[in-house]
């Protein structure tokens, strides 16, 4: 019965968690748009990607403190599980999802796509607003590759703020070459500053390795690297991609990359 | 008691090791059970849906059929309500209804544009006329979209 109890805690705080990342999605034209137009076969794509993001991000920061894969999948489930009915409940409360809508497909799409960012949010809430402070025992698993893992949710999750937005488009139109170059700098600058520079916490434990050009070299660029990534699979799963010159896709991906590099330096803050 | 299940939840939290004691305390309560059971069903629900539609859902471009609801008469016009269907494969994004009106030899065209019709799904909006829709005849047909992504 306690353990019951102390779940139905952890789950309320998943709600919470899960509204306060999410509605500014669920309250952003875009999103309800794309949620029918975004082509199947990407937005299927965008939902198996999600279960393995939602699963590890659940390794790091579940709103159980666990360890074994059978409740890291329990944790990743139910996350998604929260997710999917507030995105469902909102969007009828919006009048954006009518009665007769949330079955076809275009309601099952707008709910799905909110549901993404609402789970991530679900799942963090589980430690952002737990009891205990942040937990110690993630950090001590932080070897290279899971730094990259979250980094990349770190960035998917801050661009996928504003990747559906038209600005996205708009800006990467008004930008020249040079202003590109020039976010390109500032994204990697400001990427390794809030990483390794800054002192924000969470980033004490972060391997201070060495000097400015390795830690350059090993986790600012791979950090960049992924963000870029990231940004481009956002644009392509909204089909901003698609007809579009190369070069306007480049400008693009590094419009988007700058909020992500930002998530990805700010990851740690986060999860 | 407010404290007891508050000690209980933070035990197994505060020995991050546990999972390698046998840890007798650690038991999957029955609501995490149910609650990933509801995920479940709800992710299997969004992905079996959306592969659905990706294998065998409606193919070719927009299809969409205008009908009339409801005509209502009202002191500025006859509001002639209409429902846009998408019978194609994909969603068509700002559609513009047109509604040509024939009666006694004199022709008014109405129209407006909607922002979105997804495929299988419906949208709505009116036409108004000076005269009874009722009485002539009512020629509606949506004359143009552009693609939604």
């Amino acid at each position: 019965m306690e353990a019951n109890a102390g779940y139905a805690r952890a789950l309320s705080r998943a709600f919470g968690g899960a509204l306060l990342f999410s509605f500014p999605l669920l309250m952003t034209m875009e999103m309800w748009s794309l949620g029918m137009a975004v082509e199947r076969w990407r937005l299927l794509v965008f939902l198996l990607l999600t279960m393995p993001m939602l699963i590890g991000l659940s390794y790091y920061a579940g709103f159980e403190p666990t360890f074994r894969l059978k409740d890291e999948v329990l944790d990743a489930l139910a996350a998604f599980g929260v997710g999917f009915l507030l995105a469902a409940v909102l969007l009828s409360i919006f009048g954006v999802l009518r009665r007769d809508e949330i079955f076809t497909q275009a309601g099952v799409g707008k709910i799905a796509l909110c549901a993404a960012p609402a789970a991530v949010g679900a799942l963090l809430a589980g430690k952002q607003l737990s009891e205990q402070g942040p937990g110690s025992r993630e950090k001590e698993r932080a070897g290279p590759l899971s730094e990259l893992f979250l980094m990349a949710v770190g960035a998917a999750f801050l661009a996928f703020n504003v990747a559906p937005t038209e600005e996205m488009v708009l800006i990467a139109y008004q930008m020249g070459p040079w202003a590109t170059l020039v976010l390109v700098v500032i994204s990697i600058l400001l990427l390794h500053v809030f990483v390794y520079q800054l002192g924000f916490p969470g980033e004490t434990r972060r391997r201070q390795a060495g000097d400015f050009r390795r830690t350059f070299v090993a986790f600012t660029c791979p950090g960049y690297g992924v963000a870029l990534l990231m940004s481009l699979y956002l644009l392509w799963t909204f089909g901003r991609t698609d007809g579009v010159a190369a070069h306007e896709i480049a400008t693009m991906t590094v419009v988007l990359g700058f909020p992500a590099a930002i998530g990805a330096a700010t990851a740690r803050l986060v999860i | 008691m407010a404290q007891k299940p508050k000690t209980a939840s933070r035990s197994p939290s505060a020995r991050p090791t546990a999972a390698a004691k046998p840890a007798p305390a650690k038991q999957t309560p029955a609501l995490e059970w149910a609650s990933a059971v509801v995920g479940l069903v709800l992710a299997a629900t969004a992905i079996g849906f959306t592969a659905w539609d990706a294998l065998f859902g409606a193919r070719g471009p927009p299809a969409i059929e205008v009908r009339l609801q409801q005509v209502t008469q009202t002191p500025h016009g006859y509001v002639a309500q209409v429902e846009a269907f998408n019978h194609g494969g994909e969603p068509a994004a700002q559609v513009q209804i047109e509604g040509v009106l024939v009666s006694g030899g004199s022709q008014q065209t109405s129209s407006f544009t909607i922002d979105y019709v997804a495929e299988g799904s419906k949208a709505s909006g009116g036409l108004v006329f000076d005269r009874d829709p009722g009485v002539g005849q009512l020629k509606l047909r949506a004359t143009g979209f552009a693609d939604a992504s």
